[in-house]
């Protein structure tokens, strides 16, 4: 057995109220072993982010900690501040939410690092800043002399991960205790950091805490799981135990949860005699920057929905996918292109003329909270289409609105309750009621789960599955997140950069994807099962670095700069989108010709 | 056939949970800011509409022998003509508070209004709109306020126009900030995608939403305004005599300090410092409250 880093007895984290005392850790005891990664995991509000400042001895103002925290033989709790000082940061590193907030923007990543580097072991300016270099390398930063005088704000958010990871590690801590450090990255930049996170404990030993809502995550990187309900650890298991017999309540659900979703079929094709009902042609989209550098968005997109049937759009953030979607809506007016509903052209029509047509074509908005007037109750924000749209007597429309209400799940109670007295899962149920509303033809779902809780996220598909079925809605449902659009969507689209690179039905591009990027992104997602874990599999063709920016794109294949299969070929030549088998189109020539995978093998 | 249904209400960290409660525990009247600022713009207000009735003497007609020092009969004494002068002080706000809350509304919807549009449609229009607010504020309000009725003529329509003109340009640049900020949240681009015309998204969602930075001013800038209303009649740019007014007052009785004449100039100096901290300690607590909530 590997040494005992960190353990904790009776450890609690107390908030004064003026009601009481408020225990938002509450008597844990916990032990963290050199080597081990902990994933720690529970619900909003249940102490997680508490507890994993507690193991440093902090807590928000104005709460306490108190217990027994013995860290390789003292106890951090008797220590005075001196004391602890030198421990946090030197021997145990905090990674923390929100990455850029969490660096200071007056200076550049690399004084940053350094300072904290020469908090703890003596070193001059210039042997701090050699440090800094050589950890950014390690994080795996690209030009990282150069980088390390960037400031925070010149930075992407994988990249400011990035430079506060390398912080936390500088001084070469026993223990990690990291507060989700991938919500909000791209799913290959997520898969690229929890790599080399893992590669590290492996290594040299560094115990890491992981508190994560992503039970992913926790299957495909830990090796003991802790699961905390009110401010209560109430299961402490091997990650295999965890997913093969969950002990508590809340486990239970949420890997009840996550098994319906493993075993629930790709979406079937639909019909194919089914007419097509959106059809996009050519469409391109830029936008002019303040230094009058141009921004290609979308650029030649061409797609088809057909009736009753569903679209996934898939790509990282800066793919361009939103933008198609606020296209559609004509929140943007495209370049060029045209987007067909049914026999009317949407681009060309008047701003006046289209303001009636909107009834037709509804939308749900990534953030549920931001996309409902705060002063308006639910009633209000669900009748205001109807008002705009149809001529209804009050009681049709009171009665209307119960039939939505019912039909998105709500309580009838719920009516006359503001958007902030509702959960983000509520708040986006009556989202998706006000869009359907006015009985819409197309629906375009511009990411409706990603802002939501774990739980929140799996009943939010649950239901628009059950509503595709029942009402035959058709929308585009724009996403990064792969394992949502093969539940829901007969055919998905995949974007990089501006462009769609591969296309088919969905049975056919994840079984098979031909694009290296969409093999990327595939290998990427984290399945919940810890048996077939990602750290154990083989990689094909992992991407390196990140998305660049869409302002000076490249002159042959996008891709080309992050791909492991690229040649000369492939950097200068533009790529088309061309078919690989009936439906099924691809952007590589490689794959084209079916001699990416020859290359594969050689490498 | 089940229907999915969405959990309780899990509402976000507890801990701000228990914050909100917090603050719904909290009676109102437990800020003593807010008490503060309530009784004297209670007072104010009060006064404004029935300090000339309840006035022991008529403020404008002399009623006593000139320069008599505080006594039973004339609690505050009387000035040089003889005019009781708490009789004075007490009927002054029909004009000094009046004044400044007109002015103060009048200036809040054109501001909010002009913002609204400014912050909405950004362009040619916003740009003007703002570069006019700038050479305003950059002027000195006092002297742009002695301009404004020299050349308008002194009368009270004519001052509540021009203390309107000149607070206007904080209420736009207010309002416009908001705005700026509110029209980039996914509301407003549901209620376009909802199939509202621009007019009616400015209106039913933006405006509403952006209100609170005004409504925290407004009762800033009746402070003010009863400040400037009497900084102009001390000049003698302001009301005329023998109108009861606090700044008049003061003007007329300043010389009489040197001669140990104290309480012509004192009583009306405090109405005048009491009512701005008043309606500047309401703004405060409002304001705190909004922050909070």
């Amino acid at each position: 057995m590997t040494a005992t880093i960190l353990k904790t007895t009776g450890l609690n984290v107390v908030y004064p109220t003026p009601t009481g005392q408020f225990k938002a850790v509450n008597d844990v005891d916990l032990e963290l072993r050199s080597g081990e990664i902990v994933g720690l995991i529970g619900e909003s509000g249940s102490g997680k982010t508490s507890l994993a400042l507690g193991l440093l001895a902090l807590a928000r103002h104005p709460g306490k900690v108190s217990g027994h925290i013995d860290f390789q033989g003292r106890d951090l709790l008797s220590l005075d501040t001196d004391e602890l000082r030198e421990i946090r940061g030197r021997s145990i590193g905090l990674i923390t939410q929100k990455p850029r907030q969490s660096l200071n923007p007056f200076q550049n990543v690399g004084t940053q690092i350094g300072r904290v580097y020469r908090a703890h072991v003596k070193a001059s300016k210039s042997e701090a800043n050699d440090h800094a270099i050589e950890l950014l390398e390690n994080v795996g930063i690209n030009d990282a002399p150069r980088r390390i005088r960037a400031y925070p704000h010149e930075l992407s958010g994988g990249m400011a991960q990035r430079a506060l990871i390398s912080m936390a590690l500088s001084a070469q801590p026993e223990l990690l205790v990291a507060d989700e450090p991938t919500s909000g990255l791209d799913v290959t930049i997520q898969a690229q950091f929890l790599d080399r996170m893992w590669k590290r404990a492996e290594e040299t030993g560094t115990a890491v805490l992981l508190v994560t809502q992503d039970l992913g995550i926790v299957a495909n990187y830990c090796d003991r799981v802790l699961v905390i309900e009110n401010g209560r650890l109430v299961e402490d298991a091997p990650t295999r135990d965890f997913f093969a017999n969950p002990r508590d309540a809340y486990s239970k659900r949420v890997l009840a949860l996550a098994g319906e979703r493993a075993v629930a079929e790709t979406a079937d094709a639909g019909a194919t005699t089914a007419e097509p009902l959106l059809r996009i042609e050519n469409l391109r989209k830029t936008f002019k920057l303040d230094d009058g550098k141009i921004l290609s968005a979308v650029s030649d997109v061409s797609l088809t929905v057909m009736q009753g049937q569903s679209l996934g759009l898939v790509g990282e953030s800066g793919s361009g996918k939103t933008t198609v979607g606020r296209l559609i809506l004509r929140l943007l007016d495209a370049d060029e292109g045209s987007i067909w509903f049914r026999d009317t052209e949407l681009t060309s029509m008047k701003t006046r003329e289209f303001r009636d047509f909107r009834s037709k074509i509804q939308v749900v908005f990534q953030d549920p909270f931001d996309s409902l007037n705060p002063r308006w109750s639910v009633e209000k924000a669900i009748a205001e289409p109807i008002d705009l749209h149809m001529k209804m007597s009050k009681d049709e429309k009171r009665l209307r609105i119960t039939e939505l209400l019912e039909q998105v799940g709500l309580p009838e109670s719920i009516r006359t309750v503001k958007p902030a007295g509702l959960s983000a899962g509520q708040q986006q149920r009556v989202c998706l009621a006000r869009a359907l509303s006015t009985n819409p033809d197309f629906l375009v779902l511009d990411e409706p789960t990603s802002a939501l809780p774990p739980v929140a996220r799996v009943e939010m598909i649950a239901l628009l599955k059950d509503l595709r079925e029942r009402l035959g809605l058709s929308f585009i449902f724009i996403s990064h997140d792969l394992s949502t659009v093969r539940e829901l969507c007969q055919d998905v689209a995949v974007m990089y950069l501006s462009q769609i690179v591969e296309m088919g039905p969905t049975s056919k591009v994840f079984a098979h994807p031909e694009h290296p990027y969409t093999q990327a992104l595939l290998d990427s997602v984290l399945f919940h099962d810890p048996l077939s874990r990602r750290v154990d599999r083989e990689h094909r063709g992992a991407l390196v670095g990140e998305i660049p920016s869409p302002v000076d794109l490249p002159k042959g294949c996008y891709l080309a700069g992050r791909c492991p299969f690229a040649e000369e070929k492939c950097r200068q030549e533009p790529q088309l989108l061309e078919f690989t088998e009936p439906g099924h189109l691809v952007r590589c020539w490689k794959a084209v010709g079916g001699v990416l995978n020859v290359v594969d093998s050689e490498a | 056939m089940t229907i999915p249904q969405a959990p309780p209400v899990e509402g976000e960290h507890p801990l701000e949970n228990l914050a909100n409660e917090k603050l719904k525990t909290k009676r109102w009247f437990h800020d003593p800011l807010l008490v503060v600022g309530i009784v004297i713009v209670g007072v104010a207000i009060f006064l404004a509409a029935f300090g000339e009735a309840i006035a022991p003497y008529d403020p404008t007609v002399p009623v006593g022998p000139p320069s008599v020092p505080p006594s039973s009969a004339h609690w505050f004494g009387t000035d040089t003509s003889g005019l009781d002068v708490f009789s004075r002080v007490i009927s002054a706000p029909r004009i000094d508070v009046t004044l400044a809350v007109s002015a103060a509304l009048l200036s809040g919807i054109f501001g909010t209004l002009i913002g609204l549009m400014a912050g909405f449609y950004r362009g040619v229009f916003s740009s003007l709109v703002m570069r006019i607010s700038d050479v305003l504020q950059a002027f000195p309000v006092f002297i742009l306020a002695m301009v404004l009725v020299a050349l308008s003529g002194r009368n009270l329509t004519n001052l509540i126009f021009a203390l309107t003109f000149l607070y206007t340009p904080i209420f736009i640049r207010l309002t416009r900030a908001e705005v700026l900020t509110q029209r980039e949240r996914s509301y407003v681009e549901a209620a376009r995608a909802a199939g509202n015309s621009d007019f009616k998204i400015a209106l039913k969602h933006v405006l509403p939403n952006s209100l609170t930075p005004s409504l925290i001013q407004l009762s800033v800038t009746v402070g003010f305004g009863i400040l400037l209303t009497a900084g102009l009649s001390f000049v003698g740019a302001g009301v005329r005599p023998p109108n009861p007014e606090w700044g008049l007052m003061i003007a007329n009785s300043a010389p009489q300090l040197v001669l140990g004449e104290w309480w012509t100039s004192l009583f009306p100096g405090i109405a005048v410092s009491l009512t701005v901290v008043g309606f500047a300690a309401l703004s405060n607590a409002i304001e705190r409250r909004v922050a909070t909530s």
